[in-house]
């Protein structure tokens, strides 16, 4: 079959690719892939059940074809078969009748004669009954006929003479013509039927042979039916499933983050305009990362120039009040010390809070990097005790740790973590006006908890999830009064959250509260950042 | 004889705090007021001991260390790094060039002059 000729016909078009591909040694794939002017894979899928029902049509077709010509064998197998039983029937008759003759002639009466006569003339043959028949057993039963005719015409010349008394030229009649006709007619029917036999096996013969071809040429049909639908089938398969399967591991790529690559896809269906759709979002994708670690850059680089900025004039105010404060000066007055204190004070507040943002900005960066290292928590603890010792001391209260004792050594960025303590101690002091403040810390199975308890005023259950996000106060009258930016807390649960631990607080309006933080025993590695 | 300390510092406000600092705990103070002024001052008045500002005009303060510390007849002269960049890798890159001790600004005099005072007494 030469699709090639047909294909102009569009719908022709994928099978004559197929066809070119298998003829030109290239895979039936490429021939699917590659063809350009195919629009859509829903056009591919339709020309695949459309070639697969053409496929299955030929099989029924061929299959009809041979049954049809298995019934025509069959009908002539039959035909034949009839033919034989007339011409037996022949065969029959006529020895019936020399039969009957050559007994009548042998003891002739009128009785004998006068039914042989009769039932000669009743002997139609009936080969009529014979419908169908050759051309050169036409002739032979012509022959028949007319030998026949003889016969009944000797056979009536023989009964006249008898009658008329003559009966010595009677059976002389009867020898010299009657016999040989007799003969004469025997052979040719059986000639007729043995030629009949013939024929019916040879057609039997036919029959056997007609049916082995069409069983074979069925068995090749629907076997080649079967390839060419598994060919088609596979190259249909690969050419949705292998798209598929490289959109999906580009689509993984740029989850990842790797927006340099770009998928190649060969279809030119919807899977090729799908990778394409891919390729350009991940562009802009790339685009907008690109823009974005610029501005990231940019923040950075603010961060640094205005924190080198703030620090300038910062470490000026720090500077001379401190030499003021030591006397580098001479002695000061009192009043004068204590407004340079207050000045000495109000810069440590303003550097803290640039620290903090300074802190949250890196953090949110990702620039901030845990170094980590052993430490011990008993020494983290004592560290954390002694920086906050005086404030709590100027408040008056009193402050406790309780660490267990001989607990190994920990891992993780000690600073970090001195610092989230430190934040959350300073908040006790700084909120607690009367009462104790504790430092806890619980060993757990591969963690440690460390807890801050206070007598403070406590955290309203609301606020409680807000506190822990930038820039957010607890807003009553109480905490109105204290200075901060709402930092701390978010920078403390940013460090604890970079160790993979956890923060939360516990806490009763009027009953003081808990905050405590969890943190793996020993972290080999950077918690990923959220 | 007292000691001397070369400041590198842009900025006149905190070489007064220094020069106060410095007078007050009996050192001579040189002054410099950018980094190529520092590799000049350090071969020329052979201070004991260097206060290196790290954001200076001309030459930045990691690259004047860098300068001075690989020459052999100026290497031993120890170098405190002053630096107000708050971003992390600031001691590594300080530590990098080879200075001798790490300072961050605002530093409180009292720990400055601790620092100073190790290396010179």
């Amino acid at each position: 079959m030469n699709l090639e000729a047909d294909s102009t016909t569009s719908f022709l078009r994928p099978l004559a690719a197929i066809w070119r591909a298998s003829r030109d040694g290239t895979s039936v794939k490429d021939g699917l892939v590659g063809f350009r002017s195919r629009p859509s894979l829903r056009t591919k899928l339709w020309m695949a059940f459309l070639a697969i029902e053409v496929l299955l049509v030929s099989v029924g077709v061929i299959g009809l074809l041979s049954l049809r010509e298995a019934d025509q064998q069959t009908n002539h197998v039959v035909a034949l078969q009839h033919k034989i039983e007339a011409y037996r029937q022949v065969q029959h008759d006529t020895l019936r009748q020399l039969h009957g003759v050559s007994s009548a002639l042998a003891f002739p009466n009128e009785t004998t004669l006068a039914s042989a006569l009769r039932q000669i003339n009743q002997f139609g043959y009936g080969l009529d009954r014979v419908s169908f028949v050759e051309k050169d057993e036409v002739a032979l039963l012509d022959q028949v006929r007319d030998e026949y005719a003889r016969f009944i015409a000797v056979v009536s010349d023989v009964v006249d003479l008898i009658r008329n008394g003559r009966g010595a030229d009677a059976k002389q009649r009867e020898l010299v013509e009657l016999g040989p006709l007799a003969d004469k007619l025997e052979r040719l029917t059986n000639q007729l039927v043995n030629r009949a036999e013939a024929d019916m096996v040879a057609g039997i013969d036919a029959s056997r042979q007609t049916y082995a071809r069409s069983a074979i040429l069925v068995a090749a049909v629907a076997l080649a039916s079967l390839i060419l639908t598994l060919v088609l089938g596979h190259a249909i398969s690969r050419s949705v499933i292998d798209p598929v399967h490289i959109i999906h591991h580009g689509l993984n790529r740029i989850a990842a983050g790797d927006f340099t690559q770009r998928i190649d896809v060969p279809n030119r269906d919807e899977l090729g305009a799908l990778a394409a759709h891919v390729n350009s979002t991940c562009e802009e994708l790339q685009q907008l990362y690109q823009s974005l670690e610029e501005a990231s850059r940019h923040k950075s680089q603010f961060l640094a120039n205005m924190s080198h900025e703030l620090r300038t004039p910062l470490n000026a105010i720090l500077g001379f009040s401190e030499l003021l404060l030591d006397g580098i000066y001479g002695d000061l007055p009192k009043k004068m010390r204590s407004a340079v204190e207050r000045i000495q004070r109000n810069g440590r507040h303003l550097l803290g809070l640039i620290n903090d943002v300074l802190d949250l900005s890196k953090i949110e960066a990702g620039q901030l990097r845990l170094s980590l290292a052993d430490y011990s928590v008993e020494e983290l603890v004592s560290g954390v005790y002694t920086s906050v010792e005086s404030l709590a001391a100027e408040k008056k209260l009193s402050l406790r740790i309780a660490v267990p004792p001989g607990l190994p050594p920990a891992r993780g960025d000690e600073r970090r973590l001195a610092q989230a303590l430190f934040n959350l101690v300073g908040n006790a002091i700084k909120f607690t006006d009367a009462g104790e403040v504790w430092i806890e810390v619980e060993a757990k199975k591969d963690s440690y908890v460390f807890s801050v308890r206070d007598t403070g005023p406590g955290v309203d259950e609301a606020d409680q999830i807000k506190i822990f996000q930038e820039f957010q106060q607890v807003d009553n009258s109480i905490t109105k009064t204290k200075a901060g930016a709402g930092l701390g807390l978010a920078i403390v649960k940013r460090i604890v959250e970079m160790h993979g631990g956890r923060i939360w607080i516990e806490s009763r309006i009027g009953h003081g509260a808990t905050f405590s933080f969890l943190v793996p025993a020993r972290l080999e590695q950077q918690a990923m950042q959220t | 004889m007292s000691k001397r300390v070369l400041v590198v510092e842009d900025q006149e406000d905190n070489r007064q705090i220094l020069r106060d600092l410095l007078e007050c705990a009996g050192y001579e103070m040189i002054e410099a007021h950018d980094g190529e002024g520092a590799l000049i001052a350090a071969r020329t008045q052979s201070p004991d001991l260097i206060l290196m500002d790290i954001q200076l005009p001309i030459l930045d303060g990691y690259e004047a260390t860098r300068r001075i510390k690989a020459q052999s007849d100026l290497r031993h002269i120890p170098i405190v790094v002053v630096t107000s960049y708050a971003l992390s890798g600031d001691e590594q890159k300080a530590r990098a060039a080879g200075c001798d001790a790490y300072v961050a600004k605002p530093y409180s005099t009292r720990k400055l002059l601790e620092t100073i005072n190790r290396y010179l007494t």
